[in-house]
């Protein structure tokens, strides 16, 4: 099967240089052009293996989703932050930190059109900002200004780790939760903003009054791009009091607009697409919304002034990974386009990839495309019997130890009166260090397990 | 040598990149070399506020981070959860805990502080307590403990007390009697006191409190919990949480025992109570127990708690190890205290027993220095000008209260000088040349 892939020039484009850089001829193209600024020198493939040279390279890392990635210039920048504040932290503490906090929000406003810094905060985790924007809800509970029976909505699949907090802060107050079921698999975006709608028109109906709505931006698993700015104005509609979307994978991942999605609260890990090191966060809240009783929980010296500034301070801790950010910059503008053209390469290749594995192996895509981002569920034999999550689960353990390829896998209970459903779906990842024979692996690791007829059954508690 | 030295590392370890072979014990150029990242000209007599970790500790972490990194899911799912538990047992061991279940994890002090107090809020928030119930703190409590006191008590509708301890202190019982008098105090109008926070080692001024019999005062007064604010303890002073019989009892390692930033030890006796208090970023492990719900709050460098093997290594590369490194830094902070009181004319904050490495010593009258900002002021001008790095505290007199004097004025500042393993006696002549510097050319705080 010949493979677009195979070309160079297609090669090129999906490691993010410009297709002639690869040309032997190409040396005309690097001379700066007269009467224009010069060129920055864009990243070339063997730049890139350098960069990711400390990843495991007997793996084919199609997971980039749960932990992300980081290069390794940035690696270094991060050693000399945490080096400058060993080797005196008081000062580092008095002088810079602060600051360089700043310099930090000020590029992540920017980036997702924010109105005023203010607006930016920086924690470790989209898991954190769960919690910060859901602790505000015990305290309406039991300053009285939200009254029993009042509810928050997520969707069904909403990340495990959110839905707990969820369990934590809401319901524990005596809040009612409702959950939005959404299709899976989904063949378009109506399909989403229909379900979503209903669910909300009755969860109000015993005139229960809706304080948040927790959206996600990419669902976790299964993963799914949902129409966030649509079901933003349809909690409008409704007389949701906020929104908070929780976009886990949104920055480097899908466009990220504040003032067009529109929410009150939005949360991205920028250490999962936008080559930070573990971890770091942004929480966008917007100003016009009455969130000023939003503190992190871990309360320091600067509790009262403001969520940003209690952020920035919340402990001796190391913050490098906060501080890097203007490094991270750097690095993402030396591909053609910036985190635009990034997104835009790494969606095309994922897009390109899990087509190639539905057909080697006679099954579908989750979503179809337009709904994926940098990922893509694409769908199991059937034959591999996955009958549970803890089926899901041991093959993924399976794959990595028996053929060195690490994949989410993701158990879909089939519904009623369906035939031979499709139960499990690989969440398959790209990201700039990714290479075809990556997914080639994985190909061929599936066809050997459905060669010998292995189904999850016989795998081992 | 052909057979393992222990002393070169576990199996739990990450590969290094070439066995390290150590001489019997730890040397003096070998610990210049441990610290040699610390910046050299600067006298750093602060180890109290951000404290240190060795060139070897750093080294381990890095391998841990490096670990993660290359193949996260693999760390994720096969290697973290055992490293954070050797680390917890490790420490249980250390403190004199019945059980490993009772020894958490967190980033420092200042979170442990607030997993305690959401408890509270939330027996406020849910009618266990009733409004105007109390929570018990001392006025020097660190700062960032008040602010979780605000934000999680008086919020809920707790009040609180405020215990006043006498500074300059000359004995144990003067803390123990003015404990005494403040609980019967706060208990009169038929007040609850639901929580007591009592500082191990005080920050601001520092000072080692007989925790052990205040604790035992708040039982004898009938005080629900006893939450033990020890931030400064391990590594500094010995540490036995049944003896000191406190409900919760936390301290950072990062201070004082030598781990990178940063990591900290919060210890929940079993008790009907310590099955609610949660971490207050919620993950999956919701509802597993603190421990093991602390062991993952999501997407982070976990590798600071990682490293806690590595730290006892080190530890034990001194003779009499952290013992001898405790016992040490307490003579040496004590006799640099006296060289420096006696240097300028002033005197310690506290007799040396009740000094842990740390030890206030009162400043020059001549200095003025009569408020925070001049405090402040004081500590940027040693940064800045001499290469000294010391907190300095203000000392705000009560109504009536006289103060010490010097032969020219009252003592009003105090520095908080601290001893570890990397400090030598020029550190603190040059600050004893500094101060007396600054007298002899007449300075006084308002004008740096």
């Amino acid at each position: 099967m010949a493979s677009s892939l195979h070309s160079q020039t297609h090669t090129n484009t999906m490691n993010g240089t410009s297709a002639s850089a690869a040309d032997p001829q190409s040396h005309i193209s690097k001379k700066p052009r007269l009467h224009s600024p010069p060129q920055p020198l864009l990243i070339t493939p063997s730049d890139i293996l350098s960069e990711f040279s400390h990843h495991d390279p007997s793996i084919a890392r199609i997971n980039n989703g749960s932990f992300g990635c980081c290069p390794s210039s940035v690696l270094s920048a991060q050693q000399q932050l945490q080096l400058q504040w060993l080797q005196q932290p008081d000062d580092f503490y008095f002088n810079q930190l602060q600051s360089r906090i700043l310099q930090s929000r000020n590029i992540i406003k920017d980036m997702i059109n924010a109105d005023h810094v203010d607006e930016v905060s920086i924690v470790d985790n989209a898991t954190t900002a769960a919690a910060i924007v859901l602790q505000q809800i015990p305290w309406g509970f039991a300053e009285g200004r939200f009254h029993p029976g009042d509810a928050a909505v997520m969707l069904h699949c909403a990340y495990g780790a959110v839905k707990k907090s969820v369990e934590a802060y809401v319901t524990r107050a005596g809040g009612y939760v409702l959950e939005v079921p959404l299709p899976f698999p989904v063949n378009s975006l109506d399909e989403i903003v229909k379900d979503f709608r209903k669910a909300l028109e009755r969860g109000k109906q015993k005139g229960r009054r809706v304080r948040l709505a927790v959206i996600d931006h990419v669902t976790s698993m299964p993963s799914v791009v949902i129409p966030v700015k649509e079901l933003v104005r349809i909690c409008r509609e409704e007389g949701v009091d906020q929104v908070f979307v929780d976009a886990a994978h949104g920055i480097g991942c899908v466009d990220v607009d504040m003032k067009q999605i529109g929410a009150d609260f939005y949360t991205s890990n920028l250490h999962k697409w936008f080559f930070c090191p573990p971890s770091v966060a942004f929480l966008y809240c917007r100003r016009s919304t009455n969130n000023s009783d939003l503190h992190h929980p871990v309360v320091s010296h600067e509790y009262g002034n403001g969520l940003a500034i209690e952020s920035a301070w919340i402990g001796t801790r190391d913050y490098s990974a906060q501080l890097v950010v203007p490094k991270v910059l750097e690095f993402i503008n030396r591909f053609e386009g910036g985190i635009d053209g990034i997104k835009k390469r790494n969606h095309e290749a994922i897009v390109e990839m899990g087509e190639m594995l539905v057909k080697a192996w006679g099954t579908h895509l989750g979503c179809p495309p337009e709904m994926c981002s940098s990922m893509v569920m694409v769908g199991l034999a059937s034959c591999l019997g996955i009958s549970s999550d803890q089926d899901a689960l041991k093959l993924r353990t399976y794959l990595r130890d028996k053929f060195g390829v690490e994949v989410p896998i993701y158990y879909r209970a089939p519904k009623d009166g369906e035939v031979g459903p499709v139960t499990g779906y690989a969440r398959i990842s790209y990201q700039v260090y990714n290479k075809v024979d990556d997914y080639y692996k994985f190909r061929d690791a599936i066809n050997q397990l459905v060669h010998n007829a292995f189904t999850c059954a016989s795998l081992p508690n | 040598m052909e057979h393992e030295d222990p002393r070169n590392g576990e199996s739990t370890h990450p590969c290094s990149k070439k066995p390290k072979i150590y001489s019997k014990f730890i040397s003096e150029p070998e610990i210049r070399d441990e610290f040699s990242h610390h910046q050299p000209r600067v006298a750093r007599i602060n180890n109290g506020s951000f404290g240190s970790c060795p060139g070897s500790v750093l080294e381990a972490q890095r391998q841990w981070q490096l670990q993660f990194l290359r193949q996260p899911d693999a760390f994720y799912f096969n290697t973290l959860r055992n490293g954070i538990t050797a680390s917890r047992k490790i420490i249980k061991d250390l403190i004199n805990a019945d059980h490993v279940d009772e020894v958490s994890l967190v980033d420092n002090v200042t979170t442990a502080a607030a997993i305690v107090l959401q408890q509270i809020g939330h027996s406020f928030a849910e009618g266990k307590f009733q409004k105007n119930d109390t929570v018990l703190m001392l006025y020097c409590a660190f700062q960032a403990v008040k602010k979780s006191i605000q934000a999680y008590v008086t919020r809920a509708g707790g009040s609180v007390i405020e215990v006043r301890l006498p500074f300059p202190v000359n004995s144990e019982e003067e803390i123990i009697s003015e404990f005494k008098k403040s609980i019967e105090k706060g208990k009169s109008n038929g007040r609850k006191i639901r929580l007591a926070i009592i500082d191990h080692i005080t920050s601001m001024p520092s000072v080692v409190i007989p925790v052990k019999e205040l604790v035992g005062i708040c039982r004898a007064e009938g005080i629900e919990q006893v939450f033990v604010d020890a931030a400064h303890a391990i590594g500094s002073v010995k540490i036995d949480v049944k003896e000191v019989g406190a409900d919760f009892y936390v301290s950072n390692l990062h201070k004082w025992f030598f781990c990178p930033p940063s990591v900290a030890f919060l210890y929940c006796k079993k008790s009907n109570v310590s099955s609610d208090v949660h971490h207050p970023v919620v993950s999956h492990e919701y509802g597993n127990g603190l421990p093991i719900e602390s062991a993952w709050i999501g997407t982070r460098d976990y590798s600071s708690q990682l490293v806690v093997p590595a730290v006892l290594e080190f530890v034990n590369r001194f003779e009499g190890g952290i013992d001898w490194i405790m016992k040490r830094n307490h003579d040496e902070v004590v006799k640099m205290g006296k060289m420096l009181a006696e240097s300028w004319g002033t005197n310690p904050g506290s007799p040396p027993k009740m000094c842990a490495a740390m030890m206030m010593v009162g400043l020059p009258s001549r200095l003025c220095l009569n408020s925070e900002e001049d405090a402040v002021r004081l500590r940027s001008h040693l940064r800045d000008c001499y290469e000294v790095e010391v907190p300095i505290f203000y000392q705000v007199l009560k109504d009536g209260e006289e103060g010490v004097r010097d032969k020219d004025g009252f003592i009003a500042g105090y520095a908080r000088i601290s001893h570890q393993v990397y400090n030598t006696l020029e550190d603190y002549e040059k600050f004893r040349d500094a101060i007396n510097r600054l007298v002899e050319d007449g300075k006084t705080c308002k004008m740096l």
